[in-house]
Protein backbone atom coordinates (compact mmCIF):
# COMPACT_ATOMS: atom_id res chain seq x y z
CA UNK A 1 0.00 0.00 0.00
CA UNK A 2 1.05 3.55 -0.49
CA UNK A 3 2.45 4.97 2.64
CA UNK A 4 2.29 8.62 3.35
CA UNK A 5 2.04 11.27 6.85
CA UNK A 6 0.54 14.16 7.42
CA UNK A 7 2.00 17.63 6.58
CA UNK A 8 2.72 19.88 9.30
CA UNK A 9 -0.60 21.43 10.06
CA UNK A 10 1.04 25.48 9.81
CA UNK A 11 1.64 24.15 6.26
CA UNK A 12 -1.87 22.95 5.08
CA UNK A 13 -3.22 26.40 7.60
CA UNK A 14 -1.31 28.19 5.32
CA UNK A 15 -2.46 26.61 1.92
CA UNK A 16 -6.15 26.67 2.97
CA UNK A 17 -6.30 29.92 4.98
CA UNK A 18 -7.83 32.21 1.85
CA UNK A 19 -10.70 30.26 1.09
CA UNK A 20 -14.05 30.21 2.63
CA UNK A 21 -15.40 26.72 2.76
CA UNK A 22 -12.94 23.61 2.28
CA UNK A 23 -13.39 20.54 2.33
CA UNK A 24 -10.94 18.11 4.03
CA UNK A 25 -11.46 14.84 1.87
CA UNK A 26 -10.43 11.36 3.09
CA UNK A 27 -9.60 8.22 1.09
CA UNK A 28 -10.17 5.02 2.85
CA UNK A 29 -7.85 2.60 1.21
CA UNK A 30 -4.29 2.84 1.39
CA UNK A 31 -3.36 5.66 3.70
CA UNK A 32 -6.45 5.04 6.30
CA UNK A 33 -4.40 1.97 6.84
CA UNK A 34 -1.12 4.09 8.22
CA UNK A 35 -3.92 6.23 9.93
CA UNK A 36 -3.17 9.36 8.05
CA UNK A 37 -5.56 10.41 5.32
CA UNK A 38 -8.40 7.78 5.97
CA UNK A 39 -12.04 9.45 6.62
CA UNK A 40 -11.49 9.18 10.39
CA UNK A 41 -8.34 11.10 9.82
CA UNK A 42 -9.89 13.51 7.37
CA UNK A 43 -12.74 13.88 10.29
CA UNK A 44 -10.08 14.72 13.07
CA UNK A 45 -8.00 17.18 10.78
CA UNK A 46 -10.87 19.13 9.45
CA UNK A 47 -11.80 19.39 13.77
CA UNK A 48 -8.29 20.75 14.32
CA UNK A 49 -8.86 23.19 11.31
CA UNK A 50 -11.71 24.38 12.43
CA UNK A 51 -10.59 25.25 16.30
CA UNK A 52 -7.49 26.68 15.02
CA UNK A 53 -9.17 29.15 13.00
CA UNK A 54 -11.69 29.73 15.88
CA UNK A 55 -7.90 30.67 17.73
CA UNK A 56 -6.56 32.83 14.44
CA UNK A 57 -10.49 34.73 14.35
CA UNK A 58 -10.43 33.48 10.74
CA UNK A 59 -13.66 33.21 9.36
CA UNK A 60 -13.91 29.86 7.34
CA UNK A 61 -15.84 27.10 7.32
CA UNK A 62 -14.31 23.48 7.39
CA UNK A 63 -16.21 20.67 6.25
CA UNK A 64 -15.28 16.73 6.30
CA UNK A 65 -15.74 13.98 4.06
CA UNK A 66 -14.48 11.01 2.39
CA UNK A 67 -14.56 8.24 -0.33
CA UNK A 68 -12.85 4.93 -0.38
CA UNK A 69 -10.67 5.77 -2.95
CA UNK A 70 -9.20 9.04 -4.73
CA UNK A 71 -7.66 7.41 -7.63
CA UNK A 72 -10.78 6.05 -9.62
CA UNK A 73 -13.64 8.01 -10.98
CA UNK A 74 -16.39 5.56 -10.34
CA UNK A 75 -15.93 5.98 -6.29
CA UNK A 76 -16.48 10.17 -6.43
CA UNK A 77 -20.69 10.02 -7.14
CA UNK A 78 -21.47 9.78 -3.53
CA UNK A 79 -19.37 12.86 -2.89
CA UNK A 80 -20.22 15.00 -5.69
CA UNK A 81 -22.17 17.28 -4.43
CA UNK A 82 -20.17 17.30 -1.39
CA UNK A 83 -17.36 18.32 -3.71
CA UNK A 84 -19.22 21.00 -5.99
CA UNK A 85 -20.38 23.23 -2.93
CA UNK A 86 -16.87 24.31 -1.31
CA UNK A 87 -14.07 26.84 -2.55
CA UNK A 88 -11.71 24.40 -1.92
CA UNK A 89 -10.58 21.15 -1.55
CA UNK A 90 -7.74 19.31 1.46
CA UNK A 91 -7.45 15.95 0.18
CA UNK A 92 -5.94 13.60 2.67
CA UNK A 93 -5.41 10.92 -0.12
CA UNK A 94 -1.81 10.36 -1.41
CA UNK A 95 -0.36 11.78 -4.29
CA UNK A 96 -2.13 10.09 -6.83
CA UNK A 97 -6.03 11.05 -5.28
CA UNK A 98 -5.02 14.42 -5.24
CA UNK A 99 -3.62 14.46 -8.83
CA UNK A 100 -6.36 12.39 -10.13
CA UNK A 101 -8.88 15.10 -8.31
CA UNK A 102 -6.79 17.88 -9.86
CA UNK A 103 -8.19 17.00 -12.71
CA UNK A 104 -11.35 15.62 -12.22
CA UNK A 105 -12.20 19.05 -10.60
CA UNK A 106 -10.82 21.72 -12.92
CA UNK A 107 -12.09 24.64 -11.18
CA UNK A 108 -11.52 23.15 -7.82
CA UNK A 109 -7.88 23.96 -5.83
CA UNK A 110 -6.79 21.16 -4.33
CA UNK A 111 -4.30 20.89 -2.16
CA UNK A 112 -2.32 17.43 -0.30
CA UNK A 113 -2.55 17.22 3.53
CA UNK A 114 -0.16 14.49 3.43
CA UNK A 115 3.31 13.98 2.08
CA UNK A 116 3.17 10.89 0.02
CA UNK A 117 5.97 8.38 1.26
CA UNK A 118 6.55 5.19 -0.34
CA UNK A 119 5.30 1.58 -1.24
CA UNK A 120 5.41 -0.48 2.05
CA UNK A 121 4.22 -3.09 4.31
CA UNK A 122 2.23 -2.96 8.02
CA UNK A 123 5.50 -4.85 9.50
CA UNK A 124 3.40 -4.67 12.80
CA UNK A 125 0.99 -2.36 14.27
CA UNK A 126 2.29 1.14 13.90
CA UNK A 127 5.16 0.36 12.02
CA UNK A 128 5.66 0.86 8.12
CA UNK A 129 8.75 -0.05 5.92
CA UNK A 130 9.23 0.58 2.13
CA UNK A 131 9.34 -2.74 0.40
CA UNK A 132 8.93 -1.24 -3.71
CA UNK A 133 9.71 0.97 -5.46
CA UNK A 134 7.83 -0.06 -8.55
CA UNK A 135 11.32 -0.15 -10.44
CA UNK A 136 9.45 -2.26 -13.52
CA UNK A 137 11.11 -5.13 -13.99
CA UNK A 138 10.71 -7.12 -10.67
CA UNK A 139 14.02 -9.20 -9.17
CA UNK A 140 12.53 -10.56 -6.52
CA UNK A 141 12.63 -14.33 -8.11
CA UNK A 142 16.30 -14.05 -7.83
CA UNK A 143 16.75 -12.35 -4.46
CA UNK A 144 14.91 -15.07 -2.24
CA UNK A 145 11.72 -12.33 -2.09
CA UNK A 146 13.76 -9.86 -0.79
CA UNK A 147 13.96 -6.50 -3.30
CA UNK A 148 17.60 -5.13 -3.31
CA UNK A 149 16.02 -2.41 -5.62
CA UNK A 150 13.93 -0.85 -2.23
CA UNK A 151 15.54 -2.08 0.30
CA UNK A 152 19.34 -1.27 -0.51
CA UNK A 153 20.28 2.14 -0.31
CA UNK A 154 22.48 1.88 -3.33
CA UNK A 155 19.83 -0.51 -4.95
CA UNK A 156 23.04 -2.69 -5.80
CA UNK A 157 22.05 -5.71 -7.75
CA UNK A 158 25.10 -8.35 -7.13
CA UNK A 159 25.73 -8.71 -3.45
CA UNK A 160 25.94 -6.28 -0.94
CA UNK A 161 29.17 -3.27 -0.67
CA UNK A 162 31.33 -2.89 1.05
CA UNK A 163 29.42 -0.52 3.97
CA UNK A 164 27.67 -3.74 5.30
CA UNK A 165 28.64 -4.57 8.79
CA UNK A 166 26.90 -6.99 10.87
CA UNK A 167 24.07 -7.35 8.84
CA UNK A 168 23.34 -3.61 9.09
CA UNK A 169 23.72 -0.75 6.50
CA UNK A 170 26.01 1.59 6.98
CA UNK A 171 23.37 4.41 6.98
CA UNK A 172 22.22 3.25 10.28
CA UNK A 173 22.70 0.91 12.60
CA UNK A 174 18.76 0.32 12.50
CA UNK A 175 19.09 0.12 8.51
CA UNK A 176 19.05 -4.14 7.79
CA UNK A 177 21.68 -4.53 4.85
CA UNK A 178 19.12 -5.84 2.13
CA UNK A 179 21.85 -8.11 0.56
CA UNK A 180 22.28 -9.79 4.02
CA UNK A 181 18.89 -10.37 4.02
CA UNK A 182 18.76 -12.09 0.67
CA UNK A 183 22.45 -14.32 1.13
CA UNK A 184 20.37 -15.58 4.64
CA UNK A 185 17.35 -16.41 2.93
CA UNK A 186 18.87 -18.34 0.16
CA UNK A 187 20.89 -20.28 2.46
CA UNK A 188 17.90 -21.03 4.66
CA UNK A 189 16.37 -22.09 0.68
CA UNK A 190 19.11 -24.31 -0.21
CA UNK A 191 19.65 -21.50 -3.13
CA UNK A 192 23.17 -20.10 -2.98
CA UNK A 193 24.13 -21.22 -6.63
CA UNK A 194 21.39 -18.59 -7.59
CA UNK A 195 23.81 -16.08 -5.69
CA UNK A 196 26.62 -16.79 -7.60
CA UNK A 197 24.95 -15.83 -10.70
CA UNK A 198 25.59 -12.43 -12.08
CA UNK A 199 22.90 -10.12 -12.61
CA UNK A 200 22.33 -8.49 -16.17
CA UNK A 201 22.47 -4.77 -16.51
CA UNK A 202 18.78 -3.95 -15.14
CA UNK A 203 17.17 -1.94 -17.48
CA UNK A 204 16.04 1.14 -15.41
CA UNK A 205 13.63 2.58 -18.68
CA UNK A 206 10.95 0.44 -17.17
CA UNK A 207 11.84 2.29 -14.03
CA UNK A 208 11.09 6.43 -13.43
CA UNK A 209 14.03 6.83 -16.43
CA UNK A 210 11.77 5.59 -19.04
CA UNK A 211 9.22 8.76 -18.05
CA UNK A 212 5.55 8.81 -16.30
CA UNK A 213 4.67 5.06 -16.85
CA UNK A 214 1.37 3.77 -18.48
CA UNK A 215 -0.10 0.22 -18.59
CA UNK A 216 -3.13 -0.11 -20.96
CA UNK A 217 -5.42 -3.43 -20.70
CA UNK A 218 -7.30 -2.79 -24.41
CA UNK A 219 -9.37 -6.14 -23.80
CA UNK A 220 -11.31 -4.13 -21.04
CA UNK A 221 -11.47 -0.41 -22.20
CA UNK A 222 -14.88 0.50 -22.27
CA UNK B 1 12.35 8.23 5.88
CA UNK B 2 12.85 7.23 9.07
CA UNK B 3 10.63 6.42 11.69
CA UNK B 4 12.73 8.50 13.36
CA UNK B 5 12.08 11.26 11.14
CA UNK B 6 7.67 11.19 11.13
CA UNK B 7 7.81 11.04 14.73
CA UNK B 8 10.09 14.87 15.23
CA UNK B 9 7.78 15.87 12.31
CA UNK B 10 4.55 14.66 14.81
CA UNK B 11 6.24 17.05 17.68
CA UNK B 12 5.48 20.20 15.61
CA UNK B 13 2.00 19.35 15.04
CA UNK B 14 0.00 21.21 17.74
CA UNK B 15 -2.45 24.15 16.03
CA UNK B 16 -2.64 25.17 19.77
CA UNK B 17 -1.58 29.16 20.27
CA UNK B 18 -0.67 30.13 23.99
CA UNK B 19 -3.01 32.49 25.50
CA UNK B 20 -3.34 33.83 29.38
CA UNK B 21 -5.12 32.87 31.82
CA UNK B 22 -7.94 35.08 32.90
CA UNK B 23 -7.84 36.10 36.90
CA UNK B 24 -11.05 33.68 38.09
CA UNK B 25 -11.36 31.14 35.47
CA UNK B 26 -11.98 27.68 35.50
CA UNK B 27 -11.73 24.89 33.22
CA UNK B 28 -14.65 23.40 31.67
CA UNK B 29 -13.63 19.31 32.44
CA UNK B 30 -15.53 16.37 30.94
CA UNK B 31 -15.59 13.36 31.99
CA UNK B 32 -15.93 10.40 29.61
CA UNK B 33 -16.89 7.62 32.24
CA UNK B 34 -17.55 3.56 31.62
CA UNK B 35 -21.05 2.91 32.38
CA UNK B 36 -19.78 -0.24 33.87
CA UNK B 37 -17.18 1.04 36.90
CA UNK B 38 -16.08 5.01 36.56
CA UNK B 39 -19.77 6.12 36.16
CA UNK B 40 -20.82 3.48 39.19
CA UNK B 41 -18.00 5.10 41.13
CA UNK B 42 -19.40 8.66 40.56
CA UNK B 43 -22.98 7.14 41.31
CA UNK B 44 -21.73 5.87 44.54
CA UNK B 45 -19.81 9.14 45.25
CA UNK B 46 -23.51 10.48 44.79
CA UNK B 47 -25.36 7.97 47.25
CA UNK B 48 -22.55 8.70 50.15
CA UNK B 49 -23.05 12.89 49.20
CA UNK B 50 -19.68 13.66 48.46
CA UNK B 51 -19.09 16.52 46.36
CA UNK B 52 -17.14 17.54 43.48
CA UNK B 53 -16.54 20.79 41.54
CA UNK B 54 -19.43 21.74 39.50
CA UNK B 55 -16.90 22.31 36.24
CA UNK B 56 -16.48 18.73 35.73
CA UNK B 57 -19.38 17.47 33.66
CA UNK B 58 -19.68 13.34 33.08
CA UNK B 59 -21.05 11.93 30.14
CA UNK B 60 -21.78 8.03 30.37
CA UNK B 61 -20.29 5.55 27.90
CA UNK B 62 -21.13 2.23 27.67
CA UNK B 63 -17.61 1.11 27.79
CA UNK B 64 -14.32 3.53 27.00
CA UNK B 65 -13.84 1.41 24.18
CA UNK B 66 -16.24 3.72 22.90
CA UNK B 67 -14.55 7.11 23.39
CA UNK B 68 -13.69 7.74 19.58
CA UNK B 69 -10.97 10.34 19.02
CA UNK B 70 -13.65 12.44 17.50
CA UNK B 71 -15.47 13.11 20.56
CA UNK B 72 -12.28 14.47 21.99
CA UNK B 73 -11.75 16.95 19.46
CA UNK B 74 -15.60 17.47 19.69
CA UNK B 75 -15.13 18.34 23.04
CA UNK B 76 -12.54 21.18 22.41
CA UNK B 77 -14.10 22.33 19.51
CA UNK B 78 -17.06 22.94 21.44
CA UNK B 79 -14.94 24.78 24.49
CA UNK B 80 -13.92 21.92 26.74
CA UNK B 81 -10.38 22.73 28.41
CA UNK B 82 -9.70 19.35 29.58
CA UNK B 83 -10.89 15.66 28.74
CA UNK B 84 -10.65 12.43 31.06
CA UNK B 85 -11.59 9.12 30.10
CA UNK B 86 -12.24 6.91 33.46
CA UNK B 87 -12.63 2.79 32.96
Amino acid sequence: MIVGTQKPMEEIWEMIKSYKKVLVFGCNTCVAVCHQGGNKEAEIMASMLNMHAAQEGVEIEIQHSGIERQCEHEFFEPAEDTIAGVDAVLSTACGIGVQFMAEKYANTPLFPGLDTCFLGAVDEHGVFSEKCQACGKCVLGETGGICPVSRCAKRILNGPCGGSTNGKCELSKDLDCAWQLIIERLTALGRMDDYEKLAELKDWSFDRAGGPRKFIREDIQV
Amino acid sequence: MSSQTIAEKKDTDSVEIPRDIPEGWSPTILAFACHYCAFAAADLAGVMRLSYETNVKIIRLPCTGKLDHIYVMRAFERGADGVFAAG
